[in-house]
């Protein structure tokens, strides 16, 4: 099939479509989108969130925030940052991993070299985690 | 020169086609060889933008074209399933695009009866308040927005999966291995003749030769004096070590392209462009300039997109058939299966042009026509049967952990790579050792890759594996991997040192482009902790 052949039927949907959208009245789809890929953990993120994050995303893995404090539940605090946060859709079947015990976050975030704020990094893995 | 070995095919080109041939030939009983001159997919297939996708752009040009993708989609969609997963789009009109949102809607609209043939959900529109709502990241004036679902896909993995089925069934598979010259006796091809990675040459004889080597294809074609010819087009990606968006996004250019940021597992990409490319195949740079024409067009639609830090670029060649007068992005990603016989070639027979969603009709269709040449009846069974580790369904991740004593997230990322395998991967080396804790992997899965994945450089581990794939680009796991390979691989002290280095270069050149003033700092640091490894290379 050619290009003319593919143009004119996009036209013929294009007409198509103008005249369902006269007719039918439009309905808010967005929960339904988000309802469809809950369980691939495509979600939404709220603003606070997103105006933070990449602020939460700036870990180099270098280390030092290890040896400052101990560990949230069972994960080393570098891979918290460097792994966890790193939004992984499917972060809740890992949810195992960060349950359990706080480490001294501020002690962590005081010798962290890029400025994490690694409270906040700890709260939101935790939050992604537990959906 | 060791002596010939007669196959029924040689295969040159171990990318996703190339692969995908040597796979399907061998399902099908006939004796196979694939050679390639670098590693498993490190070509153009690992330079994708890592989708299996319908391509509704072609809608514009090529209904067929979208048809077929489509349909090959939802195959590799069911032979892999641990290796795919759902990509989300959003598309957001802005005012001044080049399309209205009711047109958009009706593109997708019209792309809606093509999803089901790869098993995905029809698209949604969005207003722009339900826009904002799903990704606040968006720009505020946006107009509204329409969603498209596709498939994401680890190519590297993807590639390998099919070169270790057809080793199963008895292919003998060579990386690092480069044909030096096509065997002619008059007007037949009947054989290679092949320099592999301790510099030994070695022949084989074959009754068939595929080409499969992408945009390589007319060089390896001309070596028998056939003609393949192709529009070769260079397309980018800058890489982000973190999902930026649950969603992905697409944008359009200031020369009106459509481009894609892409949610992958844990990982961002960000492209590509697309530009006709005469240079040095073997040497294709990314230039800051093309970094700059992608951020220009997300930061419309995306404005804090400069505030994340990219880890890399990658770069690669697209094997597009030629067409004259033509914008680049306008080329159809169809391809054609050439038998050189009547070019005094016989034996010889190329494949060009196409694309990954594509790559296992491709590899059917070559494969008929060198079953056709050879008389031999037998069909293509890619279309249904599992590649390895989708035999079977794998246990909960955090069932794999605690048996396994490694995180939950470890097992997960294993499980996509190894898929039912995990477990049988995990038992190599009987260590639980993350060695590269970003991504994360475990020490004994990058032994495992290192006796049984032809790993032979930490490049091919970083394919294979994922290793320093993450944030920190192998500033902190890299010295570690080249202990581990070189240990598997007889390496000396100074045979790892130098292995490290040259990850090291070849990461840096990747890098460069897109370092802003973190990525400068990152880079400080980790030209510090690996101080001992630059001095004297030039990239300190």
């Amino acid at each position: 099939m050619g290009r003319a052949d593919s143009l004119a039927k996009l036209a013929l949907a294009y007409g198509a479509h103008l005249t369902r959208r006269r007719l039918m009245r439009p309905r808010p789809q967005l929960h339904s989108l988000l309802e469809t890929y809950a369980a691939d953990g495509i979600r939404a993120v709220d603003s606070a969130e997103r105006a933070q994050h990449p602020r939460l995303v700036t870990c180099i893995n270098c280390g030092l925030c290890a040896l400052a404090a101990g560990r949230l539940g069972k994960t080393r605090l570098p891979d918290l940052a460097s792994s966890y946060m790193r939004l992984y859709a499917r972060l809740g079947e890992a949810s195992s991993d960060v349950e359990g015990e706080t480490p001294d976050l501020a002690a962590a975030a005081a010798v962290c070299p890029v400025g994490l704020p690694l409270d906040e990094v700890a709260a939101v893995v935790r939050r992604i985690s537990s959906r | 020169m060791s002596a010939a070995s007669p196959y029924d095919v040689v295969v040159i080109g171990g990318g996703i086609t190339g692969a995908g041939v040597a796979r399907d030939l061998s399902l099908r009983g006939l004796s196979v060889l694939l050679l390639d001159k670098g590693d498993w997919g490190a070509g153009t297939t690992g330079a994708s933008s890592w989708m299996i996708h319908g391509g509704p752009r072609y809608l514009e040009f090529d209904w067929d074209t979208t048809r077929l993708s489509c349909e090959d989609a939802g195959h590799i969609v069911t032979i892999a399933r641990n290796l795919v997963y759902r990509v989300v789009f959003l598309i957001p009109v802005l005012p001044h695009d080049k399309n209205n949102i009711e047109r958009m809607e009706t593109a997708m609209e019209v792309y809606d009866r093509f999803q089901p043939l790869k098993k995905a959900h029809p698209h949604r529109r969005l207003t722009p308040e339900e826009a904002l709502r799903a990704e606040p990241g968006l720009a505020p004036d946006l107009i509204g927005a329409v969603t498209m679902e596709e498939w994401g896909v680890d190519p590297h993995r993807l590639v390998f999966a099919n070169v270790q089925d057809a080793v199963a069934h008895g292919v003998r598979a060579l990386n690092h291995t480069r044909v030096t010259e096509l065997i002619r006796d008059g007007g037949k091809v009947i054989g290679v003749r092949y320099r592999g990675p301790d510099g030994a040459v070695a022949e084989a004889r074959a009754r068939v030769i595929v080409n499969a080597t992408g945009p390589w294809s007319p060089a390896v074609a001309a070596m028998a004096g056939a003609h393949v010819e192709l529009r070769p087009a260079k397309g980018i990606h800058i890489v982000y070590p973190h999902r930026i968006s649950n969603f992905s996004i697409s944008a359009e250019s200031i020369d009106g392209r459509d481009l894609l940021m892409v949610a992958h597992g844990g990982f961002t990409l960000l492209g590509t462009t697309d530009d006709d490319f005469y240079g040095d195949l073997d040497s294709v740079d990314v230039l800051q300039d093309e970094v700059d024409y992608l951020l220009q067009a997300f930061e419309r639609v995306f404005p804090s997109i400069r505030d994340y830090r990219p880890v890399r670029t990658t770069t690669g060649v697209r094997p597009t058939l030629f067409k004259w007068r033509r914008y680049e992005d306008e080329l159809s990603r169809r391809y054609q299966v050439i038998d050189h016989s009547k070019q005094g070639a016989d034996g010889l027979i190329s494949i060009a042009g196409g694309k990954l969603s594509m790559y296992r009709l491709m590899a059917e269709e070559t494969s008929d026509a060198v079953c056709r040449k050879l008389g031999h009846q037998a069909r293509s069974e890619t279309s249904t049967r599992p590649l390895p580790g989708n035999e079977s369904d794998p246990v909960a991740p955090a069932e794999l952990a605690a048996r396994c004593g490694i995180p939950a997230l470890a097992a997960m990322k294993l499980q996509m790579r190894h898929g039912s395998n995990a477990e049988k991967v995990l038992d190599e080396g009987a260590t639980s050792r993350i060695l590269c804790r970003c991504e994360p992997v475990t020490e004994s899965e990058l032994i495992h890759a290192a006796r049984h994945e032809q790993v032979r450089s930490l490049a091919d581990a970083f394919r294979r594996v994922g290793i320093a794939a993450g944030p920190c680009a192998g500033a902190a796991c890299i010295l570690r991997a080249a202990e581990v390979v070189g240990r598997e691989l007889g390496w000396s002290a100074s045979q790892k040192f130098d292995a490290a280095r040259d990850f090291v270069r070849g990461a840096w050149l990747g890098r460069a482009p897109v370092l802003g003033h973190a990525g400068w700092a990152q880079e400080e640091l980790a030209q510090g902790a690996m101080r001992g490894l630059m001095v004297g290379d030039g990239t300190s």
